[in-house]
């Protein structure tokens, strides 16, 4: 259990770097993570751990997306494959995996399986993007926004200085379907 | 604050469940005594001071309707214990109706549900019009009325009869036969003649009649002049005249037949004789409702309720701690190969000994506080047997045995619906009608007996009825109806292949719209129930002899003895209840029949199934190879450094030692009641007490699993549900093939 990397509550320690606040407005808060080499980010207030993925279970006859089941400290949790959702190409775990732990609308703990976790941004509702039906696909429906951080960069390494395009996952649509 | 409220919301539903359950035992009681003709006056004081208490409860908890229905029952339960009002089977059938919806009532309460309930409006106006009706009926108490004859009288017909009562006048039955033909002359005439004398109230066919087309009344009259009189005055209308015998405990100053118009006068007294009752029921009733109150208190004081989640959070930490206790044993065996360690690891040792066995008693005990008896779901078969035998209008006798047999309380809960849909089958569609079973024969009181006993690690619940038996050829007429069955499939089955079609959606012997009974739930809703909790169901038939619905049932759901085998490159549990044995396959004698590998076992056939290939894991395909993968990974020590690529798949296959699968495998025979089915697994690992946990709701649809098991270290094996797949391998494969070229035409 010691190798869990337990987060927070609310994000504040990993906040200790702040922002240089510029656009106006509330922001909020969201985790960036790289599947399959872009980065994606959810709002921090869904997220309830990350951990280490722990020895995955496969369950037989599953839906494809189902990664299998893990245990974190007792409690099952379901994984779910959030390339294989996204219809990204899916690579073996590295020592940089981790599983997002989120609770489901209905109450169940699922776990999000990420190739590498980034960084917490804040966000300013300027630099979201609504506008999803630009990107097509099958997938658009998982896709809340896209985001242009104006490089406030709250931890981690920055990459390269340049602002990143994050695309924003709708949570609730990813795991209600 | 809002927890404190919350719980004493707790509270106040578990003690209202309780009293209700209470209620409906005194009411069964009751209704025995009534039928012994033996009625004790505690009996309908219980059920007066039951209702009373949750008068009170419902008021603190503002559950008006239940306070409404609480305040009504009181008034009519008053009423019979003062003797105002007779008790009478509609009488019972009114306060079994109110303790079902009182039932109904409070889970509306507790789902924070405010809906209408038209039933309950229905069943106050019954009982406000039945107050109304007190001091007429304490009147026509006095007489031996047949209740079917008072239930039916008009108001206008009780108006009169009261009043004639009141005006000092004496009940006459009278029976005459006339001929459906001239019936209507027949009964002017009759009428005309008994004028003089009296009155007639009503009149009812008594069903009988010498022949067809004539029929036989009962007349209800009121009459001034004495019997000897009448009976010389309608001697000519062929009437057998006979004085309706007054109740012999009849109410102080209750009218002797000769009484004068003053006696009769004191009819109402027994209504004014309420408010002295009441004055002087107080003294009497209150210090005995006192001492029954301290009773309850001392027995309160040694039993605790207990939300059964908390239960259910108990036995998670006992299976944690059960999980420390391996790790430490691990820790402890290192420890023991380290010479300078010695003293303490055998010191360690101990203690983890000690701690094993502390461990397995607690399991043991909370297992204990989880069981309940059956007969607390029995009880309320009961209620539903008298309930729906008086629907159906046919005897039934309910013979309990068993009730003591303890299963957990949740298996308990999920019981009662399946177990009364086969009730009720049992009566409307098993027992015949009265005359049915005297002219085969039968005696005219039908019998379902319910059975429950322990059998190792199961419950056996047997729902046995003496009626007609189940009619094989409508069920295969059906199944070939609905396209379920090909013609030579139906003809080639067995009779008791064909009574397993029952439990298969839209199958049923009710043929004939008039048939439906139209509350019989399938029986496949009941099989799926009872597969839920783990358990199976079987029919057995014998026409003309009756039917007996067996069902089997794990004792608990919490933590069950499994056997852990080997599949390909995982682990899986298979309940140890499901397992008969554990044999080695020989591949020399599976032969092939029909599509199915077959084996011989101990002189007998057994289908097999290979896990493997049902689970995917042997097929060269993309997502076994990135289980694998995975997997590999997850085996070396806890690391996630796997691979999924082709070269690591590989590697990691080599490393599980897959190359070994073509080696010996064996069979674990799972039997659920009488059906075998030959799982085929890599390795035979050991037996293990699992505790099982379930899967999460977005696997809800994924067949073939009750849940999952830690084995220590973050690892997980997945529970085999063993009645599922032998009910899909073995039923599903019946039906599936045969039925996908044909394209099920009726859908």
């Amino acid at each position: 259990m010691a190798n869990l990397t337990r987060r927070p509550p609310k994000g504040k320690g990993v906040m200790r770097r702040n922002v240089r606040a510029a656009a106006s407005g509330p922001r909020t808060e969201y985790l960036a993570f790289v599947l399959a080499g872009e980065t994606y980010a959810a709002p921090v207030s869904l997220i309830r751990e990350i951990v280490n993925p722990p020895p995955l279970t496969p369950v037989p006859r599953a839906p494809s997306v189902t990664m299998g089941i893990v245990s974190v400290r007792g409690q099952l949790v379901t994984v779910m494959d959030l390339r294989r959702r996204m219809r990204l190409q899916e690579s073996g775990g590295t020592r940089r995996t981790r599983i997002l732990l989120i609770e489901s609308m209905s109450g169940e703990l699922i776990g999000l399986y990420v190739d590498e976790v980034q960084q917490v941004y804040r966000l300013a509702e300027t630099e979201i993007e609504h506008a999803t039906a630009a990107l097509g696909g099958d997938v658009a429906g998982y896709i809340a926004g896209i985001a242009r951080p104006q490089g406030s960069v709250a931890f981690g390494d920055t990459v390269g200085g340049q602002a990143p395009v994050i695309i924003l996952l709708d949570l609730h649509a990813i795991l209600g379907s | 604050m809002a927890e404190a409220s919350d719980r004493a919301r707790e509270e106040f539903f578990s003690e209202a469940q309780e009293i209700i359950e209470g209620l409906g035992r005194d009411l069964l009681a009751l209704d025995e005594a009534l039928r012994a003709n033996k009625i004790d006056p505690d009996l309908i004081n219980d059920v007066f001071r039951a209702v009373h208490t949750l008068k009170g409860l419902a008021g603190l908890f503002g559950a008006n309707r239940m306070a409404t229905l609480s305040h009504e029952l009181e008034e009519l339960l008053d009423n019979l214990r003062l003797g105002r009002i007779e008790i009478t089977a509609s009488v019972l059938d009114v306060l079994f109706r109110s303790v079902e919806l009182y039932g109904r009532i409070l889970q509306n309460e507790k789902d924070g549900r405010d809906v209408p309930m038209p039933e309950v409006d229905d069943l106050l106006r019954t009982l406000h019009q039945g107050a109304a009706q007190v001091t007429p009926q304490s009147a026509v108490g006095q007489y031996e009325l047949d209740p079917v004859l008072l239930s039916v009288l008009t108001e206008y017909e009780e108006h009169r009869l009261r009043t004639n009562i009141q005006s000092g006048l004496t009940l006459f039955r009278l029976r005459v036969q006339f001929q459906l033909a001239t019936i209507d002359q027949a009964l002017d005439d009759l009428k005309v003649n008994a004028k003089p004398f009296g009155e007639i109230i009503t009149y009812l066919p008594t069903g009988a009649g010498a022949d067809a087309d004539s029929i036989e009344l009962d007349i209800l009259m009121a009459s001034r002049a004495p019997l000897d009189e009448l009976r010389r005055a309608l001697i000519d209308t062929g009437a057998e005249v006979e004085e309706i015998p007054r109740r012999s405990p009849s109410p102080p100053g209750g009218a002797l037949p000769s009484s004068v118009p003053s006696s009769s006068r004191s009819v109402p007294v027994p209504a004014r004789g309420t408010d002295a009752g009441q004055i002087l029921a107080p003294p009497s009733s209150v210090p005995a409702g006192k001492q029954r109150d301290l009773g309850s208190i001392r027995s309160v004081a040694q039993t605790v309720r207990v939300d059964i989640h908390k239960l259910d959070r108990l036995m998670n930490i006992v299976g944690e701690l059960a999980l420390v206790r391996s790790s430490l044993g691990d820790i402890v065996e290192r420890l023991r190969a380290t010479p300078s360690e010695r003293e303490n690891s055998s010191k360690l040792r101990e203690l983890q000994r000690t701690f094993h066995r502390h461990l397995e008693q607690m399991q043991k005990g909370i297992l204990e506080v989880r069981m309940v008896p059956l007969g607390q779901v029995f009880e309320r078969l009961a209620r539903v047997v008298r309930q729906i035998s008086r629907d159906a209008d046919k005897l039934v006798n309910l013979v309990i045995t068993g009730a003591e047999t303890e299963v957990d309380k949740l298996i308990v809960e999920e019981l009662s619906d399946p177990l009364m849909h086969m009730i009720r089958n049992a009566i409307d569609h098993g027992t015949e009608t009265r005359g049915e079973r005297e002219a085969v024969g039968k005696p005219a009181v039908g019998t379902i007996a319910l059975n429950a006993f322990q059998k190792g690690n199961h419950v056996v619940i047997e729902i046995q009825d003496d009626g007609r038996g189940i009619d094989a050829d409508k069920l295969l007429d059906v199944a070939q109806r609905r396209g379920i069955l090909t013609p030579e499939e139906a003809r080639g089955m067995s009779y008791r292949d064909a009574l397993t079609l029952i439990f298969l959606p839209g199958v049923t012997t009710k043929l004939d719209v008039s048939e439906i009974s139209g509350r019989g739930v399938g029986m496949d809703v009941v099989k799926t129930n009872i597969g839920k909790l783990g358990g199976v169901i079987d029919v057995s038939s014998e026409p003309g002899i009756g039917t007996k619905m067996t069902v089997t049932l794990p004792i608990t759901l919490a933590i069950i003895s499994a056997l852990l085998v080997r599949v390909a490159d995982r682990f899986f549990a298979i309940p140890l209840a499901n397992v008969q044995e554990a044999v080695a396959l020989d591949e020399e004698t599976v032969r092939k029949i029909d599509g199915r590998d077959m084996i011989t076992l101990r002189s007998s056939t057994l289908q097999l199934c290979y896990l493997a290939r049902l689970f995917g894991l042997d097929e060269e395909e993309e997502l076994s190879a990135r289980i694998a993968g995975l997997l590999g990974g997850a085996r070396s020590a806890g690391g996630v450094r796997s691979g999924a690529t082709g070269g690591r798949r590989l590697e990691g296959r080599q490393t599980l030692g897959l190359s070994g699968l073509g080696k010996r495998k064996y069979i674990v025979v799972a039997a659920v009641g009488a059906k075998r089915l030959g799982l085929v697994v890599s390795e035979l690992i050991g037996q293990r007490d699992v505790v099982i946990k379930a899967l999460g709701r977005s696997l809800a649809s994924v067949r073939g699993f009750a849940g999952a098991t830690e084995l220590g270290e973050n690892r997980i094996a997945l529970v085999v549900d063993a009645p599922a797949l032998i009910s899909e391998i073995l039923e599903g494969g019946d039906r599936a093939r045969p039925a996908e070229p044909k394209g099920a035409p009726h859908g």
